[in-house]
């Protein structure tokens, strides 16, 4: 899907993710991992209460991590923001809305990270604590296929959007997914999802 | 003065004092998963029931900061936190589609309570997290749990749902217990009850206070501090101004 298309329904949606089914539209992770349940499909149905608890805690990690981390970097760092967000941002939009939303998007979102203690953060320490998670995140994993062994569950589906996101996402700074590529065992992850789930597609964007 | 769990954490460690040192590499990666749960889970509804419900927070927690801070600045530290509890509350879960905040309330609290039950099952039956000795991710729920447990609020419905679940309620019981060495009584246990009686006398010494700095200003410029709590928490002022400052406003 374009640039544009994507950014029109996303408004639409309010967030990404989203899925469209029938005339509904689900939009956020925990939404549509409800809504499917609710359709009588989970891929965590394996698994004990205890390991329930722990996929729910490393989601949130992933959550306040990863997500903040990226946030801040597309709309913290000056240098991301001026070259790429405000006109990927903007996109949709005829001038002068597209300068004026990105700028209220960014406001928005320095106050969320000033209300969460990230306000005062150096993109150095952002970069430590994105190494810290995606070191938990490789310890966790070991050499295992997925999280919890041998079947996928959600946790392995938001940690693969995520990583892949990052690693395929050319921004002015490759810091970001120069961290994740220090870990091999996410790298190979990573790969086994895009070949297994996305092959079809024909082209691999990570090899 | 070193403030917040990370910066702690690594002025200790720097100290070369760590309670992770025999944990494996994935419990430390559950440690830090775990840690990141309560922070984006308990942590609002933690915010909310001192800081924004206003019935726990003018009857208990503001008279209970303000004691701990001089004036003026009780009268203003007070309110900007539970300004600044609100507003991150609902800029992190404040987006839509819910755009009321009884419904953001709802939904943290529900939050909360999914996060208590988490925590339970992955204590279960052991007496701590990560085996018999407790680690960094005790310290963190123990820091979490303990004033919520507790603290005497009017408004309890988190308390209610985490004295319900026996293996945290005694958890906290065994750390207050073996480190804060708080004795425990039947229901309901000593240490609440005269904290409770203490921050009710507390509160009339406060009220009292405001009254008489709007006649007497000169000698209560001397004695800027607010008479302390009979609780064992740091001391702010030496001893003999305290006693002092205690005798001059008590009836």
């Amino acid at each position: 899907m374009s640039l544009v298309a994507e950014a029109f329904v996303s408004q639409i949606a309010g967030k990404v993710p989203f899925i469209h089914v029938g005339n509904q539209v689900v939009s956020e992770l925990g939404p549509i991992v409800q809504f499917v349940k609710a359709k009588g499909h989970s891929l965590s149905d394996g698994l004990d209460e205890v390991q329930k608890a722990e996929m729910k805690a490393y989601m949130e990690l992933v959550n306040n991590m990863l997500l903040t981390a990226e946030l801040y970097l597309q709309w913290c760092d000056e240098a991301t923001v001026g070259e790429i967000t405000h006109a990927r941002y903007g996109s949709p939009y005829p001038w002068p809305l597209n300068h004026i939303l990105a700028y209220q998007k960014q406001w928005e979102i320095k106050r969320k990270m000033k209300a969460i203690g990230w306000g005062n953060k150096t993109l150095d320490q952002v970069l430590e604590d994105v190494d810290q998670c995606c070191q938990a995140l490789s310890q966790r994993l070991g050499t295992q296929p997925y999280f919890f062994n041998k079947q996928p569950t959600e946790l392995d589906a938001l940690v693969f959007g995520h990583l892949y996101t990052i690693l395929t996402t050319q921004l002015t700074n490759d810091e970001l997914s120069e961290k994740v590529k220090n870990y091999s065992n996410l790298l190979a992850f990573c790969r086994r999802i895009e070949q297994h789930y996305f092959e079809e597609r024909g082209k691999g964007r990570l090899s | 003065i070193v403030c917040q769990p990370a910066k702690i954490l690594n002025f200790l460690r720097r100290q070369k004092y760590n309670a992770d040192y025999e944990l494996t590499a994935k419990q430390g990666a559950d440690t830090l998963a775990y840690v990141a749960l309560l922070e984006e889970k308990l942590l609002p509804a933690a915010l909310h029931t001192f800081w924004v419900e206003s019935d726990n927070y003018f009857t208990v927690t503001k008279p209970w900061f303000a004691s701990r801070i001089p004036f003026p600045l009780s009268l203003i530290l007070p309110g900007r936190m539970s300004r600044g509890a609100l507003n991150r509350i609902l800029l992190t879960r404040g987006a839509p589609p819910l755009y009321q905040l009884q419904e953001v309330e709802a939904q943290i609290y529900r939050d909360a309570k999914e996060c208590l039950n988490l925590l339970s099952y992955r204590l279960g039956t052991s007496q701590f997290f990560f085996g018999d000795t407790p680690c960094t991710l005790d310290a963190y729920v123990f820091g979490f749990l303990a004033p919520l447990y507790k603290v005497r609020f009017p408004k309890v419905q988190l308390q209610e749902h985490l004295k319900q679940l026996s293996n945290l309620c005694r958890f906290c019981d065994d750390i207050l217990h073996s480190y804060f060495r708080l004795t425990l009584g039947g229901t309901p246990p000593a240490g609440p009850e005269s904290v409770d009686a203490n921050l009710r006398k507390l509160t009339q010494l406060v009220n009292k206070e405001s009254n008489l700095i709007e006649k007497m200003d000169d000698k209560l410029r001397q004695s800027p501090q607010l008479p302390p709590r009979k609780l064992p928490t740091l001391r702010l002022t030496p001893a003999e101004e305290e006693s002092n400052s205690f005798q001059r406003l008590s009836p």
